[in-house]
C-alpha cells in the first residue's frame, strides 16, 4: 500500500494520523509503516474480513425506514485512529471535572438552585430545558451524582485542540460499538498488538457493574437490571451486549412491577422478584405514566415513587437531562469555575448565547458564517450550518432568532480534523485503470471524524481510555451519524514505545 | 428468571430442533426416492403431509413438484415450519435472550443466517441443496454443543431441555403417524418390496440407525423399529426417552406438579400399547392422540412459566 500513502494528503486540515504529507505523527509511526508495508491483496483482505466478522459477530444498529426496520451491518474503517497517551491523560483530566461539575449542578437546580440565585446564570433557562422535571425537586440521588453514564463528543479543531462540542447525558449510545471495534481490530489486525502500547477498553463492562452496584452501598450483592424499550429499538443491540457482558438482567418495562411496598419488582417464573438498580436506556419522559407521559406502554406505573424513596436506584437519574441542552452547555466552563472553584481544562466550542443581547448581535451580523442550533434538539435537526447553507434559509434562521433569541445558540464553524480511511476509488480514472488493474480499488483518503468517550460517574468516576471514533464516510461530510452515511474506526490510545521492548 | 425469557429460550430450543429435524428429513427423503421408482404412495408430497401442511402449501402453489415442496419446506416464510421461519425464530429468540446464553451462540446463529441467506438462491438445485441442508444440520449441532458444554445447568438449561424434548417427540410422532402408510394391509406391492429400505431411511430420519442396530442387534424390521422409537429406555430420541426426560426437567422449576402430572399421562398413555403389535389405523389414532396431548402439555407449561397471571390464553410463538 507505499503508492495509496505516498499519495496521502490531508491539505490544510489538521490530520490525526499524520502531521504533513510522507510524515506520521510520532504515535502512529508504528501503524503506519506496519499499513504502508502491506500489499493491496492483503489490505482488501483485511477490509473483507473485518467485514465478515461484522456479520458474523452479529454487529448490527437498527434503521427505521417506511418499509419497516431493517437491522444494517455496523460500518467500520480498519484503519484505527490514535491520540497519544500524554494527550489522552490530560483530556481525561477535563473530562472529569466537566462531569464533576456537571453533576453537582444537577445537584444543585433541584436542591434550591444556588447558582440561579447568585446570578451565575438566569433561572428561566433552567426551566426552559426539555430535560427538566418538577418531579425530581428535592431529590437526592446516591452519591449526589445523576449523568451516571455519560458520552461526550469531542472535536479537533484545525488548531489542533480537542473542544467539547456537547454532552449527552440523557441515555447515551455507542458504547457497545468501541468495545466491538476493538474486538474486530483484534482479529483483522493482530499482529499490530504487539509491536504498540494500546491501552486495552475490555474492562469498561466490569466498570459499569461497579459504577452500577455502588448506586446501592446498602446491600453486598444488588439485583442490576439494564431495562430497553425492546427489540425495536436503534440501539437494541447495544442492549443486549451491555446486559450479556456486564452480567446484567435484560428486562423490558412490562416485566417490572411496583409493589405495594413501593419496591420494584420483576415477574419471574418463581413469582416476582426484587429489583434494586435499574440502568435504563430509555428516556425518563416515558418511564413512569403516573407521573411523566400517560400514553408510555415502555414504562412501569410507580417506578417514579419507588425511586423517590431510594427503594430502586435508576441510572442514569430521571431529571439529569436538564443539563443536557445546547444553551445550558455555553455555561459549562462557568459551572466549573463556580462549584469547583477550578479553570475548565477543556474548552468549550466558544458559543454565542442569542438571549445575551451583546451576542445576539454578534450572531445576526455573521450568521452567514455560523452553525446555528436550536437548545432543545439532538441529532443535528432544526440545525443552520451558514457557510454550507442558501440566503433564504440563513434569513429563515435571522426570523426565528429574532422571533424566539432565548431558544439558539451559535458557534463558529469548526474545521473538523481528518484521519486516513479506506475508501473505494471511484474517480474516472479509476474506473478505467479498474478493468485492467483490479489492486487499484482501494484508495486511503482524509475523512472527518469526532470521538465520543464514556464517563461512569458513582462511588468513583471512570472515562474510557478513548471512546467510539465516528467517521464520516462521505468525502469532505461532517455528518458522522450511522444512519446518514457514517462509520467508525478503533481508537487507539498508544503510550510511549520503549525500543527494542516486546509490548 | 424472567418468565418472558424463560419462553424465548424454550422456543430458541423448539426452533432449533426443528430446523434440524426438517433439514435431515429433506435430505434422508431425497436420497430415498433416488432409490424408489417413480410412481409409488411414497413422494415428494408425504413431506407435506408429514407436516400436515397440505391447506397452506395448496394455498401458495399450484403443483406438488419437487421444486415447489422444496421451496415451500426450506424457503418459504409462509410455512411456519420451513427451515426459514425456524432459524429466523431461533436467531430472533438467541438475539432477545443473549443475556442468559453463552457468547458465542449469537456467532453461531448470525453464522446460520447468513448461510441461509446465501444459499437460498441456490436450493432448486440437488447437489447445493444438500451441501446446504447438511450445513444447517452441523450448525444447529455446534449451538448445541456449546450450550451443552458451556451452559450451566440452571433453568435456562431447563427450559430448552423441556422444549428441545417436546419438539423432538412432536416430530417423531409425525414421523410415525406416516409409517400406517407402511403398515397398511392394502398398500401396493412395488411399496411392500422396498420395505427394508424404508424402514431404514426412516430410523436415518431421526438419526436412530446405527443406535438401532447397536442395541436391538436385529435386522431392520417394522414392528422393532416401531417399539424402538416408541419405547426404548436409552435412545434420546425415542418418545419414551424424551417424554420421561421432559418430566425430569420439569421437576426441577418452581410449582411443577401440573405440567409434570401431565407429562407423566401423556408418558404412561403412550407406553401402555405395544405399538409394534396393533394394526395401521391404531397407529395413526395413536400418534394423532400423542400430538394433540403435547400441544395441551405446552399450554401448560406456558400457563404455569410464561404467563402465570393470565390462565396461559396466550400464545405468542409458534404453532
Amino acid at each position: 500500500m507505499k503508492k495509496e500513502w505516498n499519495q496521502y494528503d490531508p491539505g490544510s486540515l489538521y490530520d490525526e494520523l499524520i502531521a504533513a504529507v510522507h510524515q506520521p505523527r510520532e504515535a502512529s509511526y508504528k501503524l503506519v509503516e506496519y499499513l504502508r508495508h502491506l500489499t493491496p491483496d492483503r489490505f482488501r483482505q483485511c477490509v473483507q474480513e473485518s467485514e465478515a466478522v461484522i456479520r458474523e459477530m452479529g454487529i448490527t444498529f437498527t434503521v427505521y425506514s417506511d418499509a419497516g426496520n431493517i437491522d444494517r451491518a455496523w460500518p467500520f474503517d480498519i484503519i484505527p485512529r490514535i491520540i497519544p497517551a500524554t494527550e489522552w491523560d490530560r483530556t481525561e483530566i477535563g473530562l472529569k471535572q466537566r462531569i464533576r461539575a456537571l453533576n453537582m449542578f444537577i445537584q444543585d437546580i433541584y436542591n434550591g438552585g444556588k447558582i440561579l440565585k447568585d446570578g451565575v446564570m438566569p433561572a428561566d433557562i433552567v426551566l426552559q430545558s426539555k430535560g427538566y422535571r418538577q418531579a425530581c425537586i428535592g431529590m437526592t440521588p446516591p452519591h449526589s451524582v445523576w449523568a451516571n453514564i455519560c458520552g461526550s463528543d469531542l472535536v479537533r479543531h484545525s488548531d489542533g485542540v480537542l473542544y467539547v462540542l456537547e454532552d449527552n447525558l440523557r441515555v447515551p449510545s455507542g458504547v457497545a460499538y468501541m468495545l466491538e471495534n476493538r474486538n474486530i481490530t483484534k482479529r483483522v489486525l493482530p499482529e499490530i498488538f504487539n509491536t504498540l502500547p494500546i491501552r486495552p477498553v475490555s474492562n469498561y463492562p466490569a466498570q459499569l457493574y461497579e459504577m452500577l452496584a455502588s448506586l446501592r452501598p446498602d446491600l453486598d450483592d444488588p439485583t442490576i437490571a439494564l431495562m430497553t424499550p425492546g427489540i425495536y429499538n436503534s440501539a437494541y443491540f447495544e442492549h443486549a451486549f451491555l446486559a450479556q457482558q456486564a452480567g446484567l438482567v435484560l428486562l423490558e418495562g412490562a416485566d417490572l412491577v411496583v409493589g405495594n411496598d413501593n419496591y420494584v419488582y420483576m415477574k419471574t417464573i418463581k413469582g416476582l422478584e426484587r429489583v434494586d438498580v435499574i440502568y435504563r436506556r430509555i428516556d425518563d419522559d416515558f418511564i413512569d405514566p403516573e407521573v411523566f407521559r400517560e400514553d408510555s406502554m415502555l414504562g412501569v406505573p410507580g417506578i417514579m415513587r419507588a425511586w423517590k424513596e431510594g427503594k430502586v436506584a435508576i441510572a442514569n437519574a430521571p431529571g439529569c437531562g436538564v443539563a443536557d441542552d445546547k444553551v445550558i452547555y455555553a455555561y459549562v466552563p462557568d459551572m466549573i469555575r463556580y462549584y469547583l472553584g477550578e479553570e475548565p481544562s477543556l474548552p468549550n466550542v466558544p458559543t454565542y448565547v442569542c438571549r445575551r443581547e451583546q451576542d445576539r448581535e454578534y450572531v445576526l451580523e455573521h450568521l452567514a458564517e455560523l452553525v446555528v442550533k436550536p437548545a432543545n434538539e439532538s441529532g443535528g435537526y432544526g440545525m443552520l450550518v451558514g457557510p454550507h447553507s442558501t440566503p433564504e434559509k440563513v434569513e429563515e434562521f435571522r426570523k426565528l432568532i429574532q422571533e424566539d433569541p432565548n431558544n439558539y445558540i451559535a458557534q463558529p464553524t469548526l474545521s473538523l480534523s481528518v484521519t486516513p480511511t479506506s475508501c473505494e476509488t471511484d474517480t474516472e480514472a479509476d474506473v478505467h485503470r479498474r478493468a485492467d488493474d483490479p489492486k487499484s480499488r482501494i484508495k486511503i483518503a482524509p475523512r472527518h471524524v469526532d470521538l465520543r468517550p464514556f464517563i461512569l460517574s458513582g462511588k468513583d468516576i471512570f472515562v474510557t481510555p478513548g471512546g467510539l471514533t465516528r467517521v464520516a464516510l462521505v468525502e469532505g461530510s461532517l455528518v458522522v451519524n450511522s444512519s446518514q452515511g457514517g462509520g467508525s474506526k478503533d481508537t487507539w490510545i498508544v503510550g510511549d514505545v520503549v525500543e527494542g521492548e516486546e509490548v | 428468571m424472567l418468565s418472558r425469557v424463560a419462553e424465548r429460550v424454550y422456543w430458541m430450543a423448539r426452533y432449533l430442533e426443528r430446523a434440524e429435524k426438517t433439514a435431515r428429513l429433506i435430505n434422508v427423503h431425497t436420497a430415498l426416492l433416488m432409490d424408489l421408482p417413480g410412481r409409488m404412495e411414497i413422494n415428494w408430497f408425504t413431506l407435506i403431509r408429514l407436516f400436515n401442511a397440505e391447506k397452506v402449501f395448496s394455498e401458495h402453489y399450484e403443483r406438488g413438484n419437487e421444486a415447489n415442496i422444496m421451496q415451500f419446506l426450506i424457503a418459504d416464510t409462509n410455512n411456519p415450519s420451513s427451515l426459514a421461519t425456524s432459524l429466523a425464530n431461533v436467531r430472533e429468540n438467541v438475539r432477545t435472550s443473549l443475556d442468559v446464553l453463552p457468547e458465542e451462540i449469537w456467532e453461531q446463529a448470525n453464522q446460520i443466517h447468513l448461510l441461509m441467506t446465501n444459499s437460498l438462491p441456490r436450493i432448486s438445485d440437488r447437489y447445493s441443496r444438500q451441501i446446504f441442508l447438511r450445513e444447517v444440520m452441523k450448525h444447529c449441532q455446534c449451538i448445541r454443543g456449546a450450550l451443552d458444554s458451556n451452559m450451566s445447568r440452571d433453568h435456562s438449561f431447563d427450559f430448552m431441555q423441556i422444549g428441545k424434548h417436546l419438539e423432538r417427540t412432536d416430530m417423531t410422532s409425525r414421523i410415525l403417524e406416516m409409517t400406517s402408510l407402511l403398515l397398511s394391509d392394502d398398500r401396493s406391492d412395488t411399496l411392500r418390496k422396498y420395505d427394508g429400505i424404508l424402514w431404514t431411511n426412516l430410523l436415518q430420519a431421526l438419526s436412530a440407525r446405527q443406535m438401532y442396530l447397536q442395541h436391538i442387534h436385529s435386522r431392520v424390521e417394522g414392528q422393532r423399529v416401531m417399539r424402538f422409537l416408541m419405547n426404548d429406555n436409552v435412545f434420546p430420541g425415542s418418545v419414551g426417552y424424551s417424554l420421561a426426560a421432559m418430566g425430569r426437567r420439569m421437576r426441577y422449576l418452581p410449582d411443577p406438579e401440573m405440567p409434570t402430572a401431565m407429562a407423566q399421562r401423556v408418558l404412561e398413555h403412550s407406553q401402555a400399547q405395544d405399538v409394534g403389535a396393533i394394526p395401521a389405523e391404531q397407529v395413526h389414532t395413536l400418534m394423532d392422540y400423542l400430538q394433540s396431548e403435547l400441544g395441551m402439555l405446552h399450554t401448560e407449561i406456558a400457563k404455569t412459566w410464561f404467563y402465570p397471571d393470565r390462565n396461559g390464553q396466550q400464545q405468542s410463538q409458534g404453532l
